[in-house]
């Protein structure tokens, strides 16, 4: 069997950790001033000059369902791709990066919130702590759909 | 079949250059007639040669047959064994037309049926040693090449049927030819970047502040440079569009039957890439409207004593930063009382709009959405894109359009476009603690209303709030709660001024509050992710000067969000209950010292002089000014009022000269104004001094109005004695007016007049009231003077009651009115009115009163 060792950058949203393919990931940025969009989904977090593209932000805490916080320095926004446009996750803090291998990912269990199973790819243990490795392009896709 | 992209990309293009310039060569061949320029057929011959000889090598062997077949007639054209005549010239470039259809869809060409068109062309070529000597139009006409039905010919004979143009309908070029000297400019100015770049780096890492002005002062430069640049890479000579049209105005004119010319200048002037490829089907539009509806048939227009031929001129210009394209035609223009008669049948307008409408507001019906100036839709012009949409287009690309005509002569409709979409100059306002921009193209005006003018200018109906601006309401629509923020308290959240801004969307018109207004900024557009792009009420984002976002609002998805429909964007008029009082006055604004505001009716303005401040002399305690042979007696405001000097005397001065009584006196108003058309709201108390009728704000700004005829009394009181000792030579006893008036400022402002004049005067605060006391006093009363608008029964409405009773039928009426354009004379006459004064010009209403009271023998 042939396995094959992914880094994932790891980040923490409320209690939980979480991982995503650092393949996905174009930049990894320290608070960018938002613009606020009034009238926008819930969890569109803001826009941010990203050197001279207007990116949208969604915020993870309200994805997963947490109650939203202020803005402070720990904060990182994610930048990511999908379906041709680039779009920021706002994340409390990044941890590391992991390599992970996928055999040792297992599929999410059937307890877990449904909204947020489906932006899970999987979850991976990790030195006794449980990572949910999130899919872009779910995460993407999803709050496009959510929206309508 | 394997094809290198970038090969066919190259094809592509080169092709669609060459059978570009195939159009406008084969019409001038056909212009010439038989003395032909020989010269134009090889280009035609060495144009389509070339494609065939590339679409041969690449494959595209039906782009090679078809250009082979045309190859093979035109080359009979150029041994001068083929006449090129109209009909061969059709033939001509409607193949022309197939041959750029399929290269257009180059990859799917080899799968078109060209067969048609191959034999067409063929049997021209091959049968050719007869046709030189016998040819027969009728042959011809039953060919594919007939423009006007040739689909259904085809599909008759049962060939194939293939559209003949389908260029339009393709979606815009992605790739763009940039001229050489543009790039290597742009190379130059990269490469000053990088050195500015580095010198920054370097200067920043060595902590040095000097040096740091310096770049960044070049950086500054480089960048704007770079912009502009870069922007020019993004303009397109009009005249790709233009081009097109030659050809249109030909096959139309041909199948209307009429005879029409076409003028194009201005086709090399450059506008962005967007703009030109959405000009197309406006335009084509206009040009075919112009044609259709324009000109008129050759016998009619021969009849007028015009040139049988008619002419269309389409002309590109640059004007003040915009580009103008304006479509003139020499035919028969518009009819602007057909246009209101067909406006109300289909109940585009009511009668009594129709009624008030002037001759330029009734042109601007053709915009209107369902309308259709042909009695009969033809297939030409009527074909369901009315010139509604034209205007659409033209809008949604951020330009105008506006119709002149004169009947008889002609038509010209006006299309201002901006330059570049790319870059929009735009209002930075703010609403919430953030910033949002609206293109300055939709703001009509800024309105600033004070603590003190909110109660008057703001305006409450059942819940829907509304701005008077100018005798006209408006829906306010504020930002804040537009956007979903909570308002802080009540209506009138806050202490300080409103910050109002005049929208005007095409059909839209309606105030919007912010928070604030910052600058104007020229913003560079920005795409929203899928998330938020269809918000509604934002058009995109753009970046500021300080890095912050912020979001482009769009102001018609924002009157959609809340709820104002185009019904309710229409102007009121002042005729509606809710705006009595609120009468427009046209004044004239000067000021004397900058602080010091002034305004003078303008009824009272008999012209105005530009002096030299020498020319006015001082005899004893007198200024006066001798010209015309006369000596003008000169009033200046500081010398009578409370007010300041002006601070630097200038050379020259204005005069406002004016009449009081029978003699001329001039006002010396250092700095001119505007002439403007604002609301008689004025306050009376405040800063109520002899001479000054009161004060009212004007953009923010506290104005006092003049009362001239006290000043002139305060200066010169003896003339009203000696100008009313000649009077009353001629009368007897002073004959009473009753004043039906329903503003308190004019009642007593007319009050004093009449007064002054000796008159006596019964007052009455509307129509009713004074209809109730005349029914006691009206023997007393020798002549009315009423207001129009007025709340409870109108000046109309009372003069129709004054004529429809017996004992009052006779009384002269004259109307007081702020308005008096013909139409409401001719209402006022209708019902008894027998003479029309507008506020407020003393001399003449008393003139009016004497005379009507026959005081004057």
């Amino acid at each position: 069997m042939n396995s094959t060792q992914t880094p994932y950058v790891t980040f923490r949203c409320g209690d939980s950790l979480f991982g995503i393919d650092i393949g996905c990931v174009q930049e990894i940025n320290r608070c960018l001033s938002l613009t606020s969009i009034p009238l926008a989904p819930p969890f569109v977090r803001g826009v941010a000059n990203l050197r001279g593209d207007v990116v949208t932000m969604l915020d993870l805490r309200i994805l997963m369902e947490q109650p939203r916080v202020e803005s402070n320095i720990h904060q990182r926004s994610l930048i990511l791709h999908s379906d041709g446009e680039t779009f920021g996750l706002w994340v409390d803090s990044v941890s590391d990066i992991v390599e992970i291998d996928s055999d040792d990912i297992v599929s999410p269990p059937s307890n877990i919130e449904p909204s947020v199973a489906r932006l899970v790819l999987g979850v991976y243990s990790h030195d006794s702590r449980l990572i949910l490795l999130l899919d872009p392009d779910a995460l993407f896709a999803t709050t496009v759909s959510l929206e309508r | 079949m394997f094809q290198d992209e970038e090969l066919i990309q190259e094809f592509t293009v080169e092709s669609r250059a060459h059978l570009a310039s195939l159009e406008s060569l084969l019409l001038e061949i056909e212009g010439a007639g038989d003395d032909f320029d020989m010269e134009l057929v090889n280009t035609v011959f060495r144009a389509v040669h070339s494609v065939k000889g590339a679409a041969g090598f690449l494959g595209f062997t039906a782009i090679n047959s078809l250009a082979h077949s045309l190859e093979n007639v035109l080359n009979l054209v150029r041994n001068r064994k083929l006449r090129p005549t109209p009909e061969i010239v059709n033939l001509l470039l409607n193949a022309s037309d197939q041959l750029r259809d399929l290269v257009e869809n180059v990859k799917d060409s080899n799968q078109r049926d060209i067969g048609a068109w191959v034999e067409e062309l063929d049997a021209i070529s091959l049968e050719e040693p007869q046709r030189e000597i016998a040819f027969t139009p009728i042959n011809v006409s039953q060919s594919p090449a007939e423009p006007t039905d040739s689909k259904v010919v085809r599909s008759q004979d049962g060939r194939v049927e293939q559209p003949s143009v389908q260029v339009r309908s393709k979606p815009s070029d992605t790739s763009i030819r940039v001229h050489v000297a543009v790039l290597d400019q742009l190379m130059n100015l990269a490469g000053e970047l990088v050195l500015s770049r580095n010198q920054l780096l370097s200067a920043v890492a060595a902590k040095e502040r000097e040096g740091l002005e310096a770049i960044a002062g070049r950086v500054d430069l480089v960048t704007s440079e770079l912009q502009e640049t870069i922007m020019q890479t993004r303009m397109q000579p009009i005249g790709v569009v233009f081009g097109r049209f030659p050809r249109v105005v030909r096959d139309l004119s041909r199948k209307l039957g009429k005879q029409c010319n076409l003028v194009i200048e201005g086709d090399d002037v450059e506008v962005d890439k967007t703009i030109v490829e959405a000009l197309g089907d406006p335009l084509t539009h206009l040009v075919r409207n112009s044609v259709d509806h324009g000109i008129e048939m050759p016998e009619c227009r021969e009849q007028h004593g015009k040139a049988a031929e008619g002419q269309v001129r389409l002309r590109a210009f640059h004007q003040a930063g915009k580009v103008c394209i304006r479509i003139e035609d020499d035919g028969g223009g518009i009819d602007p009382a057909r246009l209101k008669t067909k406006a109300v049948e289909k109940g585009i307008i009511d009668t009594e709009t129709a009624f008030s409408m002037s001759d330029t507001e009734a042109l601007r019906l053709i915009f209107a959405p369902g309308f259709s100036t042909a009695s009969q839709i033809t297939d030409v012009s009527g074909r369901g894109v009315g010139m509604d949409v034209v205007r659409t287009n033209i809008e949604q690309l951020g330009g105008t359009v506006d119709v002149e005509s004169v009947l008889g002569s002609g038509t010209a409709i006006h299309i201002t476009l901006p330059l570049t979409l790319a870059i929009v100059p735009s209002m930075i306002v703010a609403c919430s603690g953030e910033r949002y921009a609206i293109p300055q193209a939709n703001i009509a005006e800024l309105v600033r209303v004070t603590p003190a003018d909110r109660e008057l200018r703001i305006g409450n109906l059942h819940g829907a709030e509304v701005l008077r601006l100018r005798g006209t309401l408006l829906p306010l629509i504020r930002l804040r709660n537009a956007l979903g923020f909570e308002s802080t308290t009540g209506s009138n959240p806050r202490q300080g001024h409103s910050n109002i801004l005049v929208i005007e969307t095409g059909q839209l018109r309606y105030a919007i509050e912010v928070d604030a207004i910052h600058d104007n900024e020229e913003i560079v557009v920005k795409p929203l992710g899928k998330h938020i792009r269809d918000l509604g009420y934002v058009a995109g984002a753009t970046i500021l000067g300080d890095g912050y976002v912020a979001l482009i609002l769009d102001l018609v998805g924002i009157a959609l969000h809340c709820n104002l429909r185009a019904v309710d964007m229409q102007d009121r008029t002042s005729g509606s209950e809710s705006v009595v009082n609120e009468e427009v006055h046209r004044m004239l604004f000067f000021k004397n010292h900058p602080m010091e505001a002034f305004a003078v009716p303008m009824a009272m303005v008999a012209r105005i002089e530009r002096i030299r401040r020498e020319e006015v002399k001082t005899v004893g305690d007198q200024h006066i000014l001798v010209y015309r042979g006369h000596s003008l007696p000169i009033l200046r405001v500081e010398q009578h009022l409370r007010a300041m000097p002006p601070c630097e005397p200038s050379e020259f001065e204005y005069v406002i000269v004016f009449r009081v009584q029978d003699r001329e006196v001039g006002l010396i108003a250092p700095v001119l104004g505007d002439i403007r058309d604002i609301h008689m709201r004025i306050d009376s108390t405040t800063l109520r001094e002899p001479g000054v009728l009161g004060s009212l704000v004007v953009d923010g700004e506290t104005t006092r109005v003049l009362d001239l005829v006290e000043l002139v009394r305060i200066k010169h009181p003896t003339w009203g004695v000696e100008y009313q000792a000649r009077q009353s030579e001629s009368r007897t006893t002073p004959p009473t007016v009753m004043l039906a008036e329903d503003s308190d400022f004019f009642r007593s402002h007319v009050t004093r007049t009449l007064e002054s004049e000796g008159f006596r005067v019964i007052s009455a605060s509307d129509g009713m009231d004074a209809w109730e006391r005349m029914q006691s006093v009206f023997q007393e009363i020798d002549v009315l003077i009423t207001d129009i608008e007025m709340p409870r029964m109108n000046g109309l409405e009372l003069a129709q009651a004054i004529r429809s009773s017996p004992s009052t039928a006779s009384l002269p009426i004259i109307a007081l009115t702020s308005l008096a354009s013909d139409e409401d004379r001719k209402r006022g006459s209708r019902v008894g009115i027998n003479e029309y004064q507008v506020k407020m010009d003393p001399n003449t209403l008393v003139e009016a009163v004497r005379r009507l009271s026959g005081a004057i023998s």
